[in-house]
């Protein structure tokens, strides 16, 4: 490998090098100061910044880093205007989880151990920024990896009470398994093609005859890795339980930040393996080896079925937001469904908007919670009247998850659905319509018992600090905004919407 | 001054009441003498739009001035190209005639209410809304599009809907409010549809790219049957607005609110606002578009002068008058006499808002009594309301010397002009009968009112003039109905500035669709209007009527104002001789004309009618709609729900005890093996790789990849 060669593969990768080494400095950091880590999360917050300023000046190119020279494809990680955005998608969550995590309870009574807490969300961050550019099958398992084992760790990471290591184990034993069976199906696609790189895959696949059935029978198994960070049923199964367990701001974190990096993944797997070209109107010919898009459409109407349906039912706002993000990744996996560009741009602007939407339910939710660890349906009641300044911006949040205008969420599903119709998916479009009026009803019995419940002992004001306050308002003010102004949003959508 | 000053100063008294809406409506609780801000800040809007009028008649008096801005861009859109909205402010001379008059009567209107409110419980309230109403119409005025224009007229309806139903309280004034609200709101949709033929094939809103477009060819959908419906679908906001028959309805009705919110409404502003649009969308009306409007504008003149002639109730007879003379203008407009219709609404404006104030303080000293049988003799009483409502009644009936002789006599003259051009013949004769009505039942109300002796003696010792508040406006608005604001010249008033101000629009119609006398001369140049009509286009290139039409006018002229002197005459007469010297008894004619009397007393039966075939019919569609709704569509969202709870329950129930168990039956036995063997129980995760694995057999079923 020559160096310029590495030069220039460094300095492509160069947000995921900062990350590195903003993580080494908040153990560092650790270790030097033993009493005061109130620094911890202010050196993480710069961190964070750096790494996105470093992701917008690399926001146009597009090139790949440690390319072999002597195979013409790419190398191991691509840099693209793709990647580009669902790093600023992580750095942008990361940095509200951050905040998050400085005013949640829970992290506040763990004070001494922050050094590791910040440590590992940085190793979660590291292991998505690479899962969203990686292109080869070595680099995805790694990656995924380093995403798992740092979100284990902090999902049982308080250890305040029982269900957080509860949690805990759920995760691991069934993350492991899972990943167990992808790398299962990655040696298994390996075999079959003698090569990790995807785009040498795509190639192999276009050439030479394989055999149809072990090829599907792997890419399943890839598939239920991805399935399970991205809790799509049937995989589903630890979503409610470890995000009840786990302190409110990693159940935050895995709802959007994993999410974004596992469907980012999977959406660069399935372009960079299986698409043979892209034609005029912006729709993927596949290689017919494996029918994605019947295997999309079933995943998503299940997940989204079941979230939805199984979450009228809960009582618990934490659950209750495990399965709407169950329902969403539906949503999100529906776009994928078409098999377009436009679908893919859908998916990203939806994502955009379930970050700010999501988030800023958790964090009203979080700001309850502080209070006593209420986290039941009836703890919200009579919100509205005793602390307005919660309860309006989580009516935001919620209609805009619930998709009605004017907000950001109708204005993505709208362009969601247009994606989808545009692929002639009028039966799917029809069961999503349907499974989004479902989801209207418990978004709006949470509105009901903010509103129109009386509390039954007095309830006192919960206080929130300004800061808190401030970026519960500047999120529902950017879920409202966009909801009106959208065209330039969706402009720069569509333009990040470009793959290697 | 610059072009963008003058913009700047048009936003600024477009604003200016919408401030005082929003602080009075606020505070205006709390701090009691806060409607001052709001009288005051009307006064400034004034002053302001005297200053624009000044500035724009004297500097740039040829000149149209446009700025528009984006609204919403829409990007690219497929078929069409790029796609966005505009809003603009257009200025021009009427613009800014209309702007002094609006804020005239609305602030003449304030200062009356000072006096004529006086007490009422919702005080400030009552001017935090004659904030928004002017703030609605001013809108209007200053739009240079009809999205714009579209927008200001619903905030007109909105706050119309405020001020009639203001003592909400009576039954009969919040049924006021909504009828009104009702009646506009059909016009609208018409109104609505006519804007969006023209979006739909000009992709803009804008008055002036519209007009081009049409000057170059361009007709929606290729056919100028399509412009002639455009046409006639946005006149029929006018119909609504303008109290045009058959919408008319609500007018009369709206009495009920505080009378000077119905000087300020039907005299100046509100029902203008429909004369106005028509006004600005002239240039793209057809031949058959305007002769429509001709005739409804005819017919509603004659049917509301009908009823007028016998109502009781002052404010009634000034309605009626008012929707007549709404007629007249929306006739002018129709037959092209632009001119004098515009001149007709500025002179009405004063006029009737003078009298309208004069009733007002009539019935503020009567203790509201709106009675005309009740009155008499009150002008030893109230000697200024008295003058200066004669005055206004002597405007209204033509009489020369008055603003409404120069404006009402060329308006006459016009339709007689058109008829001599066409053959309607019709339209002038039914023109000059209006006039002797109007001077009749004007006088009618004039001498059972001021005249004779008192016919309630207790209500006639207690009345008193009204205080100077009041009288001081009704001396500014009598004052403007003299001739010598308007010409020097009292017979001919096409000599006098105010008449040079008006640029009658070049029509943009395809040459046959035009009428012949609107046909351009061979001799004119060619689309002289294509030029520049974007940015700062030329009022003198406005000229729109052929040789042929001015000599008709030229040669009715005299006779036209002699005819309308003799029948005011008579019609004032009449009034004499049946009411100050009951040479004729009216009760006994009542008698003889037994069934008209009836026709005219009862408004023609209209709402009995209407309340027959549309309001009864309506109810019982929606108690059919609502049995079916009740039934039919309840049933099966009933049906539908139930189905989902059960579906619902069944996953909650499979979630709750066959995963959840399982889940937990697994830490039960990891937790119980864990106690035992605790260093090695990563091994027992058997039922979580069981439903993996179930889930990839399962997919590999549903794809059958071999």
């Amino acid at each position: 490998m020559d160096f310029a060669n590495l030069h220039l593969s460094l300095s492509n990768i160069l947000p995921e090098i900062s990350i590195a080494v903003f993580l080494m400095l908040v153990v560092i950091f650790d270790l030097i100061s033993h009493e005061n880590k109130k620094l911890i999360p202010y050196i993480s917050l710069i961190g964070l910044l750096i790494t996105g300023f470093i992701v917008i000046i690399k926001m146009g190119i597009t090139d790949s880093a440690f390319a072999v020279p002597s195979m013409n494809a790419g190398g191991m990680v691509a840099v693209d205007p793709f990647s580009s955005y669902f790093k600023l998608v992580i750095i942008l969550t990361s940095i509200i989880v951050i905040f998050f995590s400085m005013s949640s309870k829970e992290i506040k009574d763990i004070y001494k151990r922050s050094g590791e807490y910040y440590a590992l969300i940085f190793g979660m961050i590291l292991g998505m920024m690479l899962m969203v550019s990686a292109v080869d099958l070595i680099l995805i398992y790694l990656s995924v990896e380093l995403l798992s084992l740092s979100s284990y760790v902090l999902a049982g990471f308080t250890k305040l009470r029982d269900r957080n290591s509860e949690a805990s184990l759920k995760y691991i034993i069934y993350g492991s398994a899972s990943s167990g069976i992808m790398l299962f199906g990655i040696s298994v696609l390996y075999g079959l093609t003698g090569t990790t790189n995807l785009f040498e895959i795509n190639s192999a696949l276009q050439t030479t005859q394989i055999n149809v059935f072990t090829l599907s029978f792997s890419i399943i198994l890839i598939f239920v890795g991805l399935g399970f960070k991205l809790s799509a049923v049937p995989f589903h199964f630890w979503t409610p339980d470890v995000y009840e367990g786990a302190p409110l701001p990693i159940t935050a974190y895995l709802s959007v930040a994993s999410k974004a990096a596992a469907l980012a993944l999977l959406i660069r797997f399935i372009h960079s393996t299986f698409v043979s070209y892209v034609n005029d109107n912006g729709f993927w010919e596949m290689i017919t080896v494996f029918d994605w898009q019947t295997l999309l459409i079933v995943i998503s109407l299940f997940t989204m079925t079941l979230g939805n349906l199984t979450a009228l039912w809960q009582k618990n706002l934490k659950r209750l937001l495990a399965y709407s993000s169950i329902a969403h990744a539906g949503y999100l996996i529906l776009g994928l469904a078409v098999l377009s560009n436009a679908g893919i741009s859908a998916v990203m602007l939806y994502f955009l908007a379930y970050l700010f939407m999501n988030l800023g339910a958790f964090y009203v939710i979080m700001l309850i919670s502080n209070d006593n660890y209420k986290e039941n349906i009836n703890d919200i009641n009579g919100l509205g009247f005793s602390s307005p300044l919660l309860a309006v911006p989580l009516s935001i949040f919620l209609v805009s998850l619930a998709g009605i205008p004017p907000t950001f969420g109708f204005v993505a599903k709208l362009n969601l659905f247009a994606a989808v119709i545009d692929a002639n998916l009028i039966t799917v479009v029809i069961i999503a319509l349907l499974n989004t009026v479902v989801s209207v009803y418990y978004y709006s019995r949470l509105l009901k018992h903010m509103y129109f419940n009386k509390s039954e002992d007095t309830v006192t004001p919960i206080k929130v600090n300004k800061m808190d306050s401030a970026i519960v308002f500047i999120l529902a003010g950017l879920v409202v905004f966009f909801g009106i102004f959208f065209n330039n949003i969706i402009e720069f959508v569509k333009n990040s919407a470009q793959l290697l | 001054m610059s072009e963008s000053n003058l913009i700047s100063l048009a936003v600024t008294i477009l604003f200016l009441p919408l401030i005082g809406f929003f602080i009075v409506l606020l505070f205006g609780k709390r701090f009691k003498q806060l409607y001052k801000f709001e009288v005051g800040i009307i006064t400034v809007a004034l002053l302001l739009s005297i200053f624009t009028g000044v500035v724009k008649l004297t500097n740039y008096f040829n000149n149209i001035i446009i700025t528009q801005f984006t609204w919403i861009d829409l990007g690219n859109v497929p078929s069409i190209g790029h796609l966005s909205i505009n809003l603009g402010i257009m200025i021009d001379n009427i613009t800014v005639i209309m702007l002094f008059v609006v804020t005239l009567i609305s602030t003449l209107v304030h200062y009356f209410s000072i006096a004529y409110m006086e007490g009422d419980a919702r005080f400030s309230r009552y001017f935090a809304y004659l904030g928004i109403f002017t703030f609605s119409m001013l809108g209007i005025v200053i739009a240079d599009n009809l999205l714009m224009i579209y927008i200001f007229w619903e905030l007109v309806g909105l706050s119309s809907y405020l001020l009639i139903g203001f003592w909400y309280e009576k039954k009969s004034a919040s049924d006021a409010s909504m009828k009104a609200f009702l009646a506009n709101r059909i016009g609208d949709i018409g109104m609505f549809i006519g804007i969006l033929i023209l979006f739909t094939n000009y992709h803009t809103f804008s008055f002036q790219d519209i007009f081009q477009n049409i000057a170059n060819g361009v007709v929606p959908f290729g056919s100028n049957g399509w412009l002639t419906a455009a046409g006639i679908l946005v006149f029929m906001g006018a119909v609504g607005k303008s109290a045009q028959v058959p919408l008319h309805i609500w007018l009369p009705d709206a009495m009920e609110g505080p009378t000077p919110v119905s000087a300020l409404i039907h005299a100046a502003t509100m029902v203008a606002a429909g004369v106005y649009l028509v006004a600005r969308i002239f240039a793209l009306l057809t031949a058959d578009a305007m002769l429509v409007i001709a005739v409804v504008g005819t017919v509603t003149s004659i049917f509301a002068a009908t009823i007028a002639l016998t109502q009781n109730d002052i404010k009634k007879v000034l309605a009626y008058s008012t929707v007549s003379q709404l007629g007249y203008m929306i006739m002018a407009l129709g037959v092209g006499a632009y001119k004098f219709a515009f001149f007709h609404l500025v002179t009405h404006a004063f006029f009737k808002g003078l009298m309208f104030l004069g009733s007002g303080s009539v019935i503020h000293s009567m203790h509201h009594e709106q009675d005309m049988r009740q009155m008499g003799g009150l002008k030893k009483k109230m000697p200024i309301t008295y003058i200066t409502f004669l005055i206004g009644t002597l405007a209204i009936s033509g009489v020369p010397l008055t603003s409404g002789f120069l404006s009402k006599d060329g308006l006459l003259a016009g339709t007689w002009a058109f008829a001599d051009l066409t053959g309607h013949y019709l339209i002038p004769i039914i023109g000059f009968t209006v006039a002797l009505m109007t001077a009749f039942y004007m006088f009618r109300l004039v001498l059972m009112t001021f005249h004779g002796e008192p016919r309630n003696q207790h209500k006639f010792d207690n009345a008193h003039e009204s205080p100077k508040l009041m009288t001081i406006p009704l001396i500014i608005l009598a004052a403007l109905s003299i001739f010598i604001f308007y010409t020097p010249n009292p017979v001919a008033p096409s000599e006098g500035w105010f008449f040079n101000w008006i640029k009658t629009p070049q029509s943009v119609v395809p040459e046959e669709a035009r009428f012949d006398f609107m046909k351009s001369d061979a001799h004119k140049v060619e689309g002289s209007l294509n030029k520049d009509v974007h940015g700062s286009g030329s009022e003198n290139a406005a000229i729109t009527y052929s040789e042929m039409y001015e000599h008709a006018m030229h040669k009715v002229h005299y006779p036209a104002m002699i005819i309308s002197v003799i029948f005011a005459v008579l019609g004032i007469l009449l009034a004499f001789l049946m009411y100050e010297w009951k040479k004729i008894d009216p009760d006994k004619l009542a008698e003889k004309l037994k069934p008209l009397y009836n026709l005219s007393y009862h408004k023609w039966y209209i709402d009995e009618i209407y309340s027959f075939l549309f309001v009864e019919r309506l109810l019982d569609l929606s108690r059919f709609i609502s049995w079916f709704d009740a039934t039919v569509v309840d049933g099966i969202v009933n049906y539908s729900a139930t189905l989902t709870r059960g579906i619902a329950n069944i996953t909650g129930w499979f979630d709750t005890y066959i995963v959840d168990g399982l889940v937990n039956f697994t830490a039960f036995i990891s937790g119980f093996v864990g106690l035992s063997l605790r260093k090695i129980q990563t091994g027992k995760v058997q039922t979580y790789i069981v439903y993996v694995v179930f889930s990839v057999i399962i997919i590999l079923l549903i794809l059958r990849p071999f």
